[in-house]
């Protein structure tokens, strides 16, 4: 086809030259004089054309008859020029103003960016590219405003924690509802997503742009679309190249071997580890029979201690830790004709995480393609596949996880014995020997297809159809190898396989009528139908008595322990609409509603009707508006609602479970409480918007206020213990979060070569219960309670240390000072709660020339967190046999003594309780990225022939953080395995601190080159 | 006109794929509605198995919760080993708030529970003995775990006065419930009340996995001697123990702690299979690592010099051994069985005949008859000492010798505490003497207990507390 075009315009060309002919030779630029390339130069009414080289220039035959060239290219406005006698053309493009070309994904249909009336925040892919974090949802972090950024912990892949203007909800289900192309996608397939395919990302933060997704879009919808192909083809080839490490912990230093053995002789405490040296000291008769390390003098205690020190492992860090590699290619070729546009890409990615042994590794390809079956008809697929391998290294709160052995194993301990097996230490266990002997690798397979066809009739009605399948599958092998420590342990060796696959089906019907009347009413009117099922299937699979760890499959096992299925489904109806109208491009109106039914509730509460109504006032159009150093004023309005449903599938049913066995044979025990009643929590928000630019938007901005009430929260309602249930799942009252975002750019220098700008902003949000059916809903170190922030900590009140006995003083309720713990002595601690109150970013943007720099820092403040790893490694003797923080010599020694922690000697005071002492700020700024890139200039760049740019960066992430936190300000999930509930969600991100992976710091560097 | 026809098509096509009313009715895959869970009588026996399920509730009673060993550590049985991974030192330090008592309380309402939602159907089926034998385990379950309830939350029947008060005894399943709290002493005649009705109507051939009509009996034994009511006691024991009571034999004995089918002396026990696979008894006391027994709690230094060497018991429950260097001397009484099953996997036993024998005898003591009491001793002792002969005991010394052997034979079962308490005696720690075998190491941080204190009484959980107002939390909390 191709080549018969190409045939076709040489004999054009040919009888053209045949007929008359006129060279027009010239050079496009921009406004600024810079050359553009890649222009496409063609002659009005007619096929024939060219396109500029690297330096703007190009060269064209025309026929006699050709009267004006067109010369057009994204990002640029059209130019039509009349050639008349010209041979010569240099026409400069001004740059399209992006404000009324660039369109935006919202509620099924693509329209313009300064059509929309809500408040939407666009992340543009650019910035998730190339990032050594595995994630687009940890990516997030800063880049939009409202829009709350937690990383769940350092684990590669993990996902971010999103809160959209607050938390919305206190069930589980407080993420964003994110869609790909249209489709609902679930977490496993989003981690799975390589954030290079995403073209951009657009956050949905209000009423008017939420509604039309009804029950799932209160706490905000993510709409990701993944890259088109567009313009001429052309092939990328990306590399990277990373390395990455543990983020260390801010304030807090282990103690080293010399430090930790001087704490426990001052606590009187004799580990095994001297035991054992002390004991072939006296055989060796180095020291007397009988000597204890009380008995001995100082010398011959340092010369124990030095022997001691020096066969101890040091910093267990470089045992336990690992220094994580990256390494990633893709490859992705696409481009457009006039009836086909497609993009391919495929990828692989190795991923180290810091922790010893872990890794998570994926392949995956995408294709994505639209065809133009007919003028009326068109149609296209969007097809992804990703496998996955993660080592899943354990994360909880004991040795088992390498990172908290990293605060739980003594300096002076041997990585291994004498026989050269790991020495599991005082704790019995070595993670080192459990990585290597008890893996647990996790293979997932997240396959994403939508299908669509669109056909036009009637020049303003489009109809589309579009059918989105998510499936993916995990399997899970977990193998305790015969010989290993934990089979020891436990005396069997076992092998688990278990997995699940999950289904979602979607289909979706819209009808669109767009159309003008006399230039100035605009309207757009759109109705739909939509139709989603979800069936997830589950298995698991156990064997013991393996012969030996050289085999791993189940059918070498000796018994079969386990064989269990399970399976779940859900499914929504809906029905919705929408209607945008405007006046003169000045005035616009939206109005959507949305009718959803969900098989998650009873008969009488099933359907629930959303709706929404927005407006802007474009004032810049306004006549009054002639104010030179005003470029952009827009106010913006809106009020709706949007909702919530349960995260259990069957949550008004009462019922009996039959998965329970007595004597290897099934029984009936009572699973839940009825609910017929449970309804859905329902968003009512409101918001007000102002977008303004000033000097040709050389300074731009936004301000936006907000107010969410939620209603009906979804929540487990507290029974008395004394039924046999703790709860059961109800609507228990009513929430607000009220907020304000500001953000603000600037170009502070605008030369040909230079451009240096700025940016910061700004984003606020107070979350308060204002009604609760069921009060003071008992929850771990946190209360309900209306007027304050959900989750507010509710704790006993620590009163320091008693100078006069070095014990640990608490207040009572009613706030006298005793030395006795009560649990009845907590209180609510009014303004500290683990929700965040203020965050957002800034830095500078500069390019020069081929050099471009970018920067980011993040700040987030104002929210408490309970510091369990501070309370550990600084226990005041009770975990005096584990690692310690050097902060735990700060322990009072004599009367008259001001200290941190009780006399070390009081056996009394060798329990540590939770109390507001170790409750801290959570603030903290990082630099979260920096990168630096260079593009080889274009003239290079062409004379190595088929190369159609470079560019090579490097990119630090996590470089630097600043906090008073001790430890590590961000926390996330309290580790990979606690706390969560049974979607293995954590319903409170940052309520407590637990072992999770640490965040990373890292280097990248990489190279881009298209072809 | 094509045009139309075409967009006809496409209209219809998207209206037919799409139709999808009647797609919100689903129900769970593993699961039945409460309402059709008590249908036939094959309904009933899986709530009734359900309800022995219930007994291994995690972090509750007994296989898979804290039952085998929290009376042993919060009394004199035990002694934290300070290189263990410090379990239950709340406990052991009497430092227990409303925060560490959740298990006890959750775990015994969601088993009677299950008793009660089988009470509450069983009427709809026809009279007979189906009926008979669902409603007396439902009701002997129940009595079952109340009385262990109150013996961790309350105080006695004898020590009580008539306004100290217990927690509610729940006899529905109304879930809208906030139940007062009861006297204690009422608390003990609803137990009993249970019981005589169940021992009425319960069958004799339920299995030793299940409660019969025996097992009733010795649990009217127990009840009967918390509440100091001889007469009964030694009524309800004999009930159970027969004419001539098996105590298992010194070569029999160790097969009680290996699961052997025998079954010898026992009257009931939850079944805990390989594939249930619950090791928390033997963990609750140590894990193997590297080939040596570390424990969290070790045997108490004079309680072991109590157990001699003669004594079938002491190789039965105790090994001393090292650990990191040290000598303990480890409790081994849940070790597991030996037919390659898991560490740590066994059965509960919830009541043995050498529990209801020793109940007895005390009961005949007090009851004025010191010669049945003797009687009772001697058969006991003599199926636990090598070269036993029997001995002459009277008076305070008979009563002593009873005591001491009901401590050692229920040494780290669930017993000591909750004995100390009925008999209104303090726990009095030997302060000198630590945790590993030769007495060294490090001593009990907290010695004594007063009977006056009020941590004898457990304190409910804050979140009942907090949540049914009229559940008043014990005093001192």
């Amino acid at each position: 086809m191709r080549k018969l075009l190409l045939g076709l315009t040489v004999f054009l060309f040919f009888t053209g030259t045949l007929l008359a002919q006129k060279t027009i030779t010239g050079k496009v630029t921009d406004d600024k004089g810079n050359p553009l390339a890649n222009v496409s130069v063609t002659i009005k009414g007619s096929n024939s054309g060219t396109v500029t080289k690297a330096d703007g220039t190009y060269s064209l035959s025309a026929p006699a008859s050709a009267t004006v060239l067109v010369f057009s290219s994204v990002d640029m406005v059209p130019e039509e020029v009349t050639i008349g006698s010209q041979t010569v053309i240099n026409p400069a493009l001004k740059g399209v103003d992006k404000s009324l070309t660039e369109v935006v994904v919202v509620g099924y249909q693509t329209v313009r960016r300064s059509e929309v009336t809500g408040s939407i925040a666009n992340v543009s892919g650019k910035e998730l590219a190339q990032k050594p974090i595995g994630n687009f949802t940890q990516l997030l972090q800063g880049k939009a405003t409202g829009v709350q950024v937690t990383g769940q912990s350092g684990r590669p892949g993990a996902i971010g924690y999103i809160r959209v203007r607050g938390t919305g909800s206190i069930n589980a289900s407080n993420e964003p509802f994110i869609l790909l192309d249209g489709i609902p996608i679930s977490v496993t397939s989003y981690a799975l997503l390589n954030p290079n395919d995403i073209e951009d990302i657009v956050i949905l933060k209000d009423a008017s742009s939420q509604a039309i997704y009804g029950s799932r879009a209160a706490n905000g919808v993510i709409i990701i679309t993944s890259k088109k192909g567009k313009g001429k083809a052309e092939i990328r080839y990306s590399f990277q190249y990373g390395r990455s490490e543990a983020q260390d912990l801010k304030n807090l230093t282990l103690m080293n071997s010399r430090q930790k053995l001087q704490y426990e002789y001052e606590g009187k405490f004799s580990n095994p580890t001297l035991n054992a040296a002390l004991a072939t000291a006296i055989t060796a008769g180095t020291f007397p029979a009988g000597s204890t390390l009380f008995t001995l003098s100082d010398a011959q205690r340092q010369t124990l201690w030095d022997l001691v020190e020096s066969k101890g492992a040091g910093d267990w860090s470089d045992y336990l830790l690992q220094d994580g590699t990256s390494m990633n290619h893709e490859i992705a070729v696409s481009g457009a004709t006039e009836k086909l546009k497609y993009y391919f890409s495929v990828n692989k990615g190795d991923n180290d995480g810091v922790l010893y042994g872990s890794y998570w590794n994926k392949t995956g390809g995408r294709l994505n393609v639209e065809y133009n079956a007919l003028d009326w008809f068109k149609m296209g697929t969007n097809i992804g596949v990703t496998y996955s391998k993660e080592n899943n290294v354990r994360s909880l709160f004991n040795t088992q996880n390498s990172y908290a052995s990293l605060f739980l194993f003594n300096p002076y301990e041997p990585v291994r014995n004498a026989n050269g097996t790991y020495n599991t230490t005082h704790t019995g266990y070595s993670p080192l020997e459990g990585t290597d002997n008890n893996p647990s690798i996790l293979n997932r397979i997240g396959t994403f297809g939508t299908f669509f066809g669109e056909a036009n009739f009637f020049k303003h009605l489009t109809l589309k159809s579009q059918v989105g399948i998510n499936y993916t599958t995990l399997n899970q092998e977990n193998y305790l190898k015969p010989g290993s420590n934990l089979a020891g342990i436990l005396g069997y060796n076992s092998k688990t396989d278990a997995g699940n696959q999950d289904y979602t089906f979607v289909i979706t019907n819209t009808a669109n009528w767009r159309q003008t009347f006399s230039d100035k009413h605009s309207i757009n009117v759109l109705v739909g139908q939509e139709y989603t099922k979800n069936r997830f299937y589950s298995y698991t699979l156990e064997g013991r008595g393996f012969p030996t760890a050289s085999v791993s499959t189940l059918d070498n096992a000796g018994s079969a322990q386990r064989a269990t299925t399970s399976r779940s489904d859900w499914s929504l109806v809906s029905y919705f609409g929408n209607i945008t109208y405007d006046f003169s491009k000045k005035y616009y109106l939206t109005l959507s509603g949305r009718r959803d039914g969900s098989s998650r509730f009873g008969a009488n509460k099933r359907f629930a009707n959303f709706w929404a109504v927005g407006a802007t006032w474009d004032i810049m159009k306004e006549n009054f508006m002639n104010v030179d150093f005003m470029s952009a004023l827009k106010l913006r309005a809106s009020i709706g609602t949007a909702g919530t449903v349960p995260n259990g599938l069957y949550d008004n049913l009462g019922t009996y479970g039959l998965t329970t066995k007595y004597q290897d044979i099934p029984t009936a025990v009572p699973a839940r409480l009825p609910n017929p009643d449970l309804t859905w929590e329902e968003n009512q928000n409101w918001d007000l918007g102002l977008d303004f630019g000033f000097l040709k938007n050389r300074i731009y901005g936004s301000v936006d206020y907000y107010h969410r009430k939620t209603n009906d929260l979804i929540y487990p309602k507290n029974v008395s213990l004394t039924t046999g249930f703790a709860s059961f799942t109800s609507n228990i009252g009513n929430m607000e979060n009220e907020g304000y975002e500001i953000s603000l750019n600037g170009d502070l220098i605008r030369q040909k070569d230079l451009v240096v700008s700025l940016y910061a902003s700004y984003s606020h949000n107070d979350n308060k219960i204002t009604k609760l059916y069921s009060d003071n809903v008992p929850q771990s170190l946190s209360r309900f309670v209306e007027g304050e922030a959900a989750y507010t900590y509710f704790m006993n009140r620590w009163g320091g240390i008693n100078p006069a006995d070095g014990k640990n003083l608490f207040y009572t309720a009613t706030g006298a000072l005793t030395e006795t713990y009560l649990a009845s002595d907590a209180v609510l601690l009014k303004g500290k709660a683990p929700q965040v109150k203020f965050f957002g970013s800034f830095g500078v943007n500069a390019s020069y020339k081929g050099l471009d720099l970018t920067t980011q820092f993040y700040y987030s403040g104002g929210n408490y967190i309970m510091n369990y790893m501070y309370q550990v490694g600084a226990s005041e003797g009770e975990s005096l046999t584990d690692e310690q923080f050097t902060d735990a010599f700060n322990y009072w020694k004599k009367p008259g003594d001001i200290a941190q922690h009780a006399n070390l000697n009081d056996a009394t005071q060798r329990v540590t309780f939770d109390t507001d002492k170790y409750l801290q700020k959570g603030d903290y700024v990082s630099l979260r990225d920096i990168t630096i890139g260079y593009t080889l200039p274009a003239n290079i760049a062409e004379k190595l022939k088929v190369i159609k740019s470079i560019r090579f960066y490097v990119q630090g992430t996590n470089l630097w953080i600043g906090t008073k936190f001790k430890g590590l300000p961000e926390v996330g999930e309290p580790n990979g395995e606690t706390g969560l509930d049974p979607t293995g969600a954590f319903a409170t991100p940052g309520l407590y601190n637990l072992y999770a992976q640490p965040q990373i710091r890292a280097m990248t560097f990489g190279v881009d080159v298209r072809f | 006109m094509k045009k139309i026809k075409y967009f006809i098509l496409v209209s219809s096509l998207m209206m037919a794929v799409s139709c999808s009313k009647d797609k919100l009715e689903l129900f769970p895959y593993n699961q039945i509605e409460t309402t059709q869970a008590f249908n036939t009588e094959a309904d009933v026996t899986l709530a009734i198995d359900g309800m022995y399920a219930g007994l291994r509730t995690s972090g509750s009673y007994f296989v898979n919760g804290i039952w085998n060993i929290v009376a042993d550590a919060l009394a004199d049985n035990l002694i934290i080993n300070q290189t263990g991974r410090l379990t239950l030192k709340t406990y052991g330090e009497w430092r227990y708030t409303g925060e560490n008592t959740y298990g006890l309380f959750s775990g015994g309402y969601g088993i009677i529970r299950r008793a009660n939602a089988v009470l509450e159907n069983i009427d709809k089926f026809a009279d007979g003995a189906f009926k008979n034998n669902a409603k007396g385990q439902a009701l002997a379950l129940r009595a079952l775990i109340y009385f262990d309830m109150v013996r961790v939350y309350s105080k006695t029947y004898v020590n009580a006065s008539a306004t100290d008060y217990t927690m509610p005894y729940v006899t529905t399943t109304d879930p809208t419930i906030m139940p007062a709290t009861e006297p204690v002493k009422g608390f003990y005649d609803k137990v009993i009340a249970d019981l005589e009705a169940a021992k009425a109507i319960i069958g004799t051939a339920n299995g030793i996995y299940k409660i019969n009509k025996n097992a009733v009996s010795g649990l009217l034994s127990r009840v009967y001697l918390y509440k100091g009511d001889w007469a009964n006691c030694i009524t309800a024991s004999t009930d159970a123990l027969g004419a001539t009571p098996n105590v298992p034999t010194r070569a029999n004995f160790p097969g009680i702690w290996t699961d052997d089918a025998s079954n010898n002396g026992l009257l009931f026990k939850v079944r805990n299979t390989r594939l249930d696979g619950l090791n928390a008894q033997g963990v609750n006391y140590y894990q193997t690592v590297s080939g040596e027994r570390k424990s969290e709690y070790v045997v108490e230094y004079n309680l072991k010099q109590l157990f001699t060497a003669t004594d079938i018991r002491t190789s039965s429950y105790i090994a001393t051994s090292p650990f990191n260097g040290l000598q303990y001397n480890h409790v081994i009484k849940y070790n597991g069985r030996t037919n390659g099953d898991p560490a740590g996997v066994v059965d509960g036993k919830v009541l043995r005949t050498a529990e209801v024998l020793l109940n007895r005898a005390e009961a005949y003591y007090k009851n004025a008859n010191p010669t049945a009491a003797l009687a009772d001793l001697v058969l006991l002792k003599s199926n636990r000492y090598s070269g036993y002969v029997a001995e002459t005991l009277s008076g305070q010394a008979l009563l002593d010798e009873i005591y001491l052997q009901r401590r050692l034979e229920l040494a780290f079962e669930g017993d000591r505490f909750w004995d100390l308490k009925r008999r209104n005696l303090p726990v009095v720690r030997d302060g000198t003497k630590g945790e590993v075998a030769d007495g060294s190491g490090t001593r009990y941080v907290f010695t004594t207990l007063p009977t006056t204190s009020p941590l004898f009484q457990l304190p409910f959980p804050q979140t009942e507390v907090n949540f049914n107002t009229n559940l008043k939390q014990n005093p001192g909390y």
